[in-house]
């Protein structure tokens, strides 16, 4: 959908699922998307180096958000969220609506 | 009554367990995402029954042994051939950090009343799960709720504004509109 603007389907993953969730880690992404996790890295590098995200060590694993200072954020988050109206409900419902409210121990997911 | 543990629908069990319990003298409230099951006719579908109760969950064992629901640990109960869990939250009934709720919906149904959270609150419920995890489950599950049943938007925003999530709110009320809600 971003693909021609951002250059690569993997950069408009990693935005979409920030949106979504409002943090993100490549492992996760990878496993998610079934994409390899240095691609995903990669992107995330580029868009940290950009200063389009910001990173921090979470135990043993680096979590990315969206940096609050980046002086386009507003715009790009509504240009994001306008490209998110458009993928299918399917799509939506596989990769962006994951449970992340709490789930007590003993509970089966 | 016999029951076919494997069929039974949310409803149902839901009401057949608060009955059961209140005829053993324990009253239960009904919150979580069974209420979202029933106010949306399951569009949303739920396995917790999920049961708020002042009762130590040792008066609770025995009486729910009769219907075959054993304590698994904690506050779950599960029954082999049920599909349901059923969970005793620790109490009291709440929606975000809203003092303790009072007001209550009843279903009755041919087996037995459920007392619940009200439409309106159950709405504040998954709102607040998704103001404070971000969690976009509950925000769809929010707007199901919305969608079939009547509710009290200026209270729902008027607690939006006490948790400090009116931006969120006006999100919830777009998509609302945006589903043909008057808002």
């Amino acid at each position: 959908m971003l693909e021609p603007v951002l250059g690569n389907s993997t950069i408009e993953k990693v935005l979409f699922t920030l949106e979504s969730y409002g943090q993100a880690y490549p492992l996760e992404l990878s496993k998610l998307f079934n994409i390899p996790v240095n691609g995903i890295q990669q992107q995330m590098d580029r868009l940290e180096n950009g200063g389009v995200i910001v990173s921090s060590m979470v135990g043993r694993t680096r979590l990315y958000q969206f940096n609050p200072r980046y002086p386009f954020l507003k715009e790009l988050r509504a240009l994001v969220q306008r490209a998110m109206e458009f993928l299918s409900e399917k799509e939506i419902g596989k990769y962006y609506r994951r449970r992340t409210r709490p789930r007590k121990k003993g509970k089966p997911l | 009554m016999r029951v076919d543990w494997e069929k039974v629908e949310i409803k149902e069990l839901a009401a057949i367990i608060s009955s059961h319990l209140q005829k053993n003298g324990i009253d239960v409230v009904l919150v979580g995402g069974a209420c979202v099951s029933l106010y949306s006719e399951n569009q949303y579908m739920s396995y917790d029954i999920d049961l708020v109760t002042d009762t130590p969950i040792k008066k609770i064992t025995p009486v729910l042994k009769e219907l075959g629901f054993k304590n698994t640990g904690g506050r779950l109960f599960e029954n082999p051939k049920c599909r349901f869990l059923i969970d005793f939250p620790a109490p009291p009934v709440s929606v975000g950090d809203e003092r303790p709720v009072s007001e209550f919906n009843y279903l009755n149904t041919q087996f037995g009343t459920i007392c619940l959270l009200t439409p309106t609150d159950c709405i504040k419920d998954r709102l607040a799960a998704y103001f404070f995890w971000n969690d976009n489950q509950s925000f769809d599950q929010a707007v199901l709720v919305a969608k079939r049943n009547k509710i009290n938007f200026p209270e729902i925003k008027k607690w939006a504004e006490k948790q400090d999530e009116l931006e969120k709110y006006e999100i919830f009320k777009k998509k609302c509109r945006g589903e043909g809600l008057l808002i």
